[in-house]
């Protein structure tokens, strides 16, 4: 049964002048929201320069850390599946609360920990984590990446003073397509 | 006529294009695929499913609203006025086809000269009469990325003038509106519309993009259904340049044109151009500091039939045309930098030029016909935080300008953020409304002809102080709400007084004071991922009096015209098939417009807008948009005499098409 839904799902999607009409049946093969942002999040460790004490071991694994609940299913995994940079493997590492949060390099705070926002950046305070959300006005109170949508595309708002403070630097081909914003709300 | 032609065109090409549109479509990328795309690229793949969550506002200490590019797409709106009853905080009134009250907490009076609109930075209200010339403030809707909307004064930042209120209209950065876009529609109104966009890029690093637009609208109608005579047509065009000339440095270039014909009532056309263009460079110095200097010329060109002054049936003026060329020169600079660990400070100066040239109708002039005007600023504010959660802002601006001197107008606010969700603010603040050419200069009946009202040449500036508390609350991750409350002061506001002995000509004084105060609700409720809701509600209460010992023709009625109430509920739903269906309703309360100390009134009234919208493909949106749909036709604004526009129901289609 599978087999013969994907068939005629193909036939379907495939058949021009429905196409359209059947954008809503077919949609589950378009990117998704949360896979371009897997992609990103992925590139995000191409494009920030860690320090190289960040790391405890040369091979030790680059860990990418989703805080709260994950709005990524499998496709942070799939983005970072096989990845690595210099000798460090990447790995996706899931947290229920700050206190689990050991040695990561990148750090997904989801929607879910609004409330503990404040607590979160300041239990980061003076590591190497980049920390990334999609919470409304999070780069402003100091998250150094955060997503936001616009015409259905994802924008980026970048905290540098935040991401500097850290040792990290980012790449100008990050910020360039970027908005740069200052902390303006302290914590 | 020739855009007529081109409006034909573009539904063509579009129409022909829907059938191919998909057939781009079918590679739906993989993880892979987008692995391989560069950020830029990765930036402009539109993902299907957003949820829309309101901007996080709940730290502003003021009474500001936004109004996104989201929100104006889905109203249907198809100018700024429209989009401009999106805010909770302003009193919005059509008076008839081209021409728009608004105004925030009250004062919504004929030439409406409390509030301050800026486009991009570009201050657009006109020296004229304090107040903005509606019809000619517009873009390509699609390209504004957003409006922020402040009830409250907003002196001690953007100077005289912000009294009642801040509008600041923000479009969207080069490099934030690339590709093509066009749009072309029409209906009863506006009977055509047709608009284009092309963005791309010089280099990595620098945008550009240019645009038109244009639009017909027919007649409005007067209470018994006769046409009103106010149809017009406007056309315009403008381009953005932004440039990230290094990682520190920001430069950006824009102008526009535009050119319009309005028929109007007392017989003829109106014609109304205008030009600007803009730059502005920003420096980062530092993570805590940046400088911005800009600096734009702006021209407004207008001639305007003026009707014959008659007076209980003896014509003393015959009709004629007033003609108006403006020509203003601006520069600002700001610069922001943090002292130690708790102080945040702001500050700026700024320089501007006016040269205004008038050339008098029979029944109206300004004396004299040609004014130079320098005006320079200077602010500072500090924003210092007193604890974690809680902080204090004070700054001041002074001005001088030609007319009244020395200006001040500072404001204090305290911001107490009492967790994640909750904020607390108030404020108290002084702004003032310095005079304009029509409080000083004006000369209704322009010699030889007889002078019945005229311009006082001691009129000074009408000043407010301002007390303000506001609470913003996030109730949970789905509801959201903020509740602004005002008591404001006004002093030397405009009256009107009689010459001794001979009566005439009147003149404008500064008798009037009296005190406001007031409300502004706004809530957001997201009932599922498909559907939102949103609420507002405005209380107004206004008591302005003749001063002690002053007087005033039309007995302090002539400077308001507001609704004491008004609410509006919108919905905003998701359908199955990329469908999108949007309506809002609004009540406003009746309006006092009193003219000559007679009491009149537009009745309050319901009225309905709603939209349907279908996504044919990622390309192709296609719309169909009602306004208005509660009555066949009723008045907004203005005293009940049989001239008085009435704002008819209107229906339009539009194709809009993105790539």
């Amino acid at each position: 049964m599978a087999v013969l839904n994907t068939i005629l799902r193909a036939l379907l999607c495939g058949t021009l002048g429905l196409m359209a009409l059947l954008r809503g049946a077919c949609g589950a093969e378009a990117p998704t929201e949360y896979q371009v942002k897997a992609v990103f999040v992925y590139n995000f460790s191409h494009f920030v320069e860690w320090p190289p004490q960040g790391f405890t071991a040369p091979n030790a694994p680059f860990i990418i850390g989703i805080l709260g609940n994950d709005p990524f299913g499998v496709r942070l995994d799939e983005a970072v599946h096989g990845e690595q940079i210099d000798q460090h493997p990447l790995l996706v590492r899931r947290f229920r609360s700050i206190g689990e949060v050991g040695d990561c390099q990148i750090l997904y705070i989801d929607r879910s920990e609004s409330a503990q926002l404040q607590q979160i950046l300041a239990a980061l305070d003076h590591r190497s984590t980049l920390t990334v959300s999609e919470l409304d006005g999070s780069s402003e109170r100091g998250v150094m990446i955060q997503f936001t949508t616009e015409n259905n595309r994802i924008r980026l708002r970048i905290n540098v003073e935040s991401a500097r403070a850290a040792g990290l630097t980012i790449s100008s081909k990050l910020l360039r397509p970027a908005e740069i914003v200052g902390t303006r709300i302290r914590n | 006529m020739m855009w007529r032609g081109i409006g034909i065109v573009a539904s063509a090409l579009l129409l022909v294009c829907t059938g191919f549109a998909p057939a781009k479509a079918d590679d739906t990328p993989s993880i892979g695929d987008l692995k391989r795309l560069t950020v830029e690229d990765l930036m402009n793949v539109e993902v299907t499913s957003v949820t829309r969550h309101p901007e996080r506002l709940i730290e502003a200490a003021s009474a500001i609203q936004v109004i996104t590019q989201e929100d104006i797409r889905r109203s249907g709106a198809t100018s700024i006025p429209e989009a401009l009853r999106l805010a909770d905080n302003l009193q919005v009134a059509q008076k008839n086809a081209h021409d728009w009250a608004i105004s925030a907490r009250g004062f919504n009076t004929a030439l409406g000269n409390k509030l301050l609109v800026m486009i991009d930075g570009r201050t657009v209200y006109t020296p004229l009469y304090s107040g903005v010339f509606w019809d000619v403030q517009d873009y390509l809707l699609e390209d504004i990325d957003r409006i922020e909307v402040i009830s409250g004064p907003g002196g001690t930042l953007w100077g005289a003038n912000a009294v009642n209120g801040v509008i600041n209209i923000i479009t969207k950065s080069a490099a934030d509106s690339q590709g093509l876009y066009a749009e072309a529609g029409g209906g009863s109104e506006p009977h055509e519309l047709a608009g284009a966009r092309y963005g791309g890029s010089l280099d990595g690093d620098t945008h550009f993009r240019v645009y038109g637009k244009y639009f017909d609208r027919g007649d409005e109608v007067l209470a018994n259904g006769d046409p009103e005579s106010d149809s017009w047509r406007q056309g315009r065009a403008g381009f953005r340049i932004d440039s990230g000339v290094t990682a520190q440095d920001k430069l950006t270039l824009q102008g526009d044109y535009y050119d319009g014909h309005e028929h109007v009532q007392t017989g003829g056309d109106a014609d109304a151009s205008g030009d600007n263009l803009l730059g502005r460079w920003t420096r980062i110095l530092s993570n805590d500091s940046d400088l911005t200097l800009q600096s734009y010329i702006d021209q407004t060109h207008l001639a305007l039939p003026i009707g014959p002054l008659t007076v209980n049936g003896v014509q003393f003026s015959p009709p004629g045309n007033l003609y108006d060329d403006l020509t203003t020169y601006d520069a600002d600079f700001q610069h922001r930098f943090k002292v130690g660990s708790r102080n945040r400070i702001v500050w700026g100066l700024g320089f501007r030029r006016t040269h205004d040239a008038v050339i008098d109708g029979p029944g109206l002039g300004f004396s004299p016909a040609v004014l130079d005007q320098n005006l320079y600023s200077a602010f500072v504010q500090d924003e210092f935080a007193l604890r974690k959660n809680l902080s204090f802002t004070a700054g001041s601006k002074l001005e001088h300008n030609a007319y009244t001197g020395f200006e001040y107008e500072p404001n204090a606010r305290l911001s107490w953020i009492l967790s994640s969700s909750q904020a607390v603010w108030a404020a108290v603040s002084r702004a003032v409304r310095t005079p304009s050419r029509f409080d000083h200069d004006l000369s209704e009946g322009s010699p030889p002809y007889p002078v019945f009202l005229k311009g006082g040449s001691n009129f000074t500036s009408e000043s407010v102080i301002a007390y303000e508390l506001g609470y913003r609350m996030q109730l949970n991750s789905k509801a959201t709400a903020s509740v602004s409350s005002f008591y404001n002061r006004y002093n030397d506001v405009r009256s009107v007084s009689l010459t001794p002995v001979t009566v005439f000509p009147v003149y404008f004084a500064n008798d009037l004071q009296g005190d406001t105060y007031g409300l502004e609700f706004s809530g957001n409720y997201q009932v599922s991922d498909a559907w939102s809701l949103h609420a507002g509600y405005t209380l107004l209460q206004e008591h302005l009096r003749v001063k002690p010992g002053g007087y005033d023709v039309n007995n302090a009625l002539f400077e308001t015209a507001d609704p004491e109430h008004q609410f509006s509920v919108r919905s905003s739903l998701n359908l199955p098939w990329r469908a999108e269906l949007d309506a809002g309703l609004r009540w406003v309360d009746t309006l006092h417009t009193d003219t000559g100390a007679i009491p009149a009134t537009v009745p309050s009234y319901f009225e309905l807008n709603a939209r349907l919208a279908w996504h044919a493909s990622e390309q192709l949106e296609l719309s169909l948009a009602g306004q208005n749909l509660l009555h066949n036709h009723h008045p907004e604004y203005g005293p009940p005499d049989p001239a008085r526009a009435e704002i008819q129901r209107s229906v339009y289609g539009k194709l809009a098409w993105r790539f």
